[in-house]
């Protein structure tokens, strides 16, 4: 095989990554992972979390080599990474940082193409990427020329991003990529870093120590326990659905049920369709529909078929019967629901819901069902 | 002030001079040269780094005269003998400045050279040393000071740069070269130090608007 055959290769081949009873020990007896059986598959996303000192980032460290595994072997695709020159794994293994590890000295234009220029592509090309990396990461291109620290933490977190993706890699690692930044930026970089992951389909393995975190970001989920062993390596929903033991239980927390309902939509139930009426609609016309279904109170939908308000059956009692509804003085929702929306969010409307029932719409804003609490206990059986 | 003696004493005045500025620079250029790879082992093996350390400031404190009396028998009065002395005083302010600029660059940007690809060397020239150059210069500056100013001291050993002014000055006891030593030699110092100054800015674009 030529040298370019090889090169090909490593940069096509699959990028799962396995870990075949790899421990690392340290010389003074420390043990940081302990017969690590694990295998991340290919383009997916998968957390390692867990309380400190469990051995998840020396995990994640041994796959660029940023440590040498003690024994056991660590596969990337086909290759065993110990046959693989350190340097050269490195430049084709994309790494983010906690702090964002950007270097003070160079510009963000610079910075972004550090690997492209270790892997020595011209001048011409490079300059292309980085402009193609500052909009996939939502930079503003002015921001090329500055240095680090003229930019904010948020910022810099997605030039480091941007630096990590610069030369492609299959691979991309995470220390606790979102962990330095506050939290109304890091919630916006998480929900820009998913639409990223579905675009680019990498093979991603993230450090956390939120479980949060984990749990909305990772197609799957490797909890490890102290002593660098994993308790559970599963999917969200099976962790919640199915914890492996009284460790992961305990880790996830007592508000599982709450996990649970956060990893299902709106758009997967089939919602109840409700009892509507029209704005224009007289009160006696509404009470009679509320006799006929038994129902403690009325979605009133405006001439966009938008939910305007709540009208209980105490306050149609007291109306006139010829009054129309929208004059009467409907209760307004707090919350919208969309389709899209998860079913912590309908609980959460539902919990300062005027009535029992909160009104769902559709991203053009059109009602299509309504959810209730029932349904919502349903889906945690 | 004789000013006709200053004229008639240009070519005289002008060879001080550049050997004052050709030992200044060597003993800088020597001292770096020994200082760099000692300040590499000792991050390299931190334990090297107090005894190197003593062992510089050791030789710091050696009054500089004794040192020249003491390398005499060896080099005799040449020029070999006043460079090993003053290069020998560089030693201390290098390598502790090179150490500590080193040292300073930040841990998560080492590992990111490392983590991204970066061969030792490479993070060593490219990453590093740049971001600890402020350091590094600021040390040059001291030392190259201290030598401008100790170099009149190697005048007693038959070199000397503007120092061999003072000599005449004194033999002659005659003040125009006592002045003419002392205010070229401290324009030097200046001189050299603002040149350093402007390297340094010139090299570390990011460094602007930093701290003023």
């Amino acid at each position: 095989m030529t040298r370019r055959d090889a090169t090909k290769e490593e940069e096509q081949g699959s990028s799962a990554i396995v870990f075949e009873g790899v421990s690392k020990r340290y010389p003074d007896g420390t043990v940081a992972v302990e017969h690590l059986d694990l295998t991340l598959p290919a383009g997916e996303l998968t957390v390692l979390v867990g309380p400190s000192g469990c051995g998840k980032t020396t995990t994640l460290r041994m796959i660029n080599r940023l440590e040498n595994p003690s024994e056991g072997r660590l596969m990337i695709g086909e290759q065993d990474v110990m046959r693989i020159d350190a340097t050269r794994l490195r430049r084709r293994i994309g790494y983010v940082m906690q702090h964002s590890g950007l270097f003070p000295h160079h510009t963000i234009a610079d910075n972004i193409a550090t690997v492209p220029r270790l892997l020595g592509w011209n001048k011409k090309r490079r300059r292309e990427r980085v402009d193609e990396l500052i909009e996939l990461v939502g930079l503003e291109p002015s921001l090329a020329s500055r240095y680090p620290h003229q930019l904010s933490g948020g910022q810099q977190q997605r030039v480091g991003l941007a630096r990590a993706l610069a030369a492609d890699p299959p691979i991309l690692l995470m220390d606790e990529p979102f962990a330095a930044v506050d939290p109304i930026v890091r919630h916006r970089l998480q929900q820009e870093f998913l639409d990223l992951q579905r675009r680019v389909q990498k093979t991603i393995v993230m450090v956390t120590h939120d479980i949060d975190e984990a749990m909305k970001l990772g197609d799957r989920v490797a909890i490890f326990e102290p002593g660098g062993a994993v308790a559970q390596f599963d999917t969200p929903s099976r962790l919640l659905a199915a914890p492996a033991s009284d460790f992961v239980i305990d880790f996830i927390g007592a508000d599982r049920e709450l996990r649970r309902l956060a990893l299902k939509r709106l758009d997967s139930l089939t919602l109840d369709s409700g009892l509507t009426a029209p704005f224009d609609e007289v009160v006696s016309r509404a009470r009679s529909y509320l006799q006929q279904a038994g129902s403690g109170g009325i979605v009133v939908l405006d001439s966009d078929h938008a939910p305007l308000g709540w009208l209980g059956w105490e306050q149609l009692k007291r109306a006139g019967d010829a009054t129309r509804l929208d004059a009467l003085d409907l209760q307004p929702w707090r919350h919208r629901l969309y389709l899209h929306d998860n079913l912590r969010t309908a609980l959460n409307a539902l919990i300062s819901a005027p009535g029992e029932v909160v009104p769902v719409v559709n991203d053009e804003g059109h009602y299509v069902g309504v959810i209730d609490r029932l349904q919502l206990t349903r889906q945690l059986v | 002030m004789n000013w006709r003696w200053i004229a008639s004493n240009l070519d005289t005045i002008r060879d001080a001079l550049i050997q004052h500025v050709q030992l200044t620079g060597l003993a800088l250029l020597f001292g770096f040269l020994i200082a760099f790879p000692l300040a590499l082992l000792a991050i390299r093996w931190p334990r090297l780094y107090t005894p190197s350390l003593a062992l510089t400031g050791v030789l710091f404190t050696v009054p500089s005269l004794a040192l020249f009396i003491l390398l005499m028998p060896f080099t005799g009065l040449s020029m070999a003998t006043s460079l090993i002395g003053l290069t020998i005083y560089t030693l201390l302010i290098l390598f502790r400045n090179i150490v500590q600029g080193l040292r300073g660059v930040a841990p998560d940007v080492r590992e990111a050279a490392r983590a991204l690809g970066y061969s030792r060397a490479r993070q060593l020239f490219g990453v590093e040393l740049p971001i600890a150059l402020p350091v590094i210069v600021a040390g040059i500056r001291i030392a190259a000071v201290t030598i401008i100013g100790m170099v009149t001291v190697t005048a007693l050993i038959g070199q000397g740069g503007l120092g061999r002014l003072f000599i005449t000055g004194f033999t002659l006891d005659f003040t125009t070269p006592l002045v003419v030593g002392f205010v070229l030699s401290v324009a030097l110092a200046v001189a050299v130090d603002l040149l350093l100054v402007a390297l340094l800015y010139w090299l570390t674009p990011w460094q602007r608007g930093v701290r003023g």
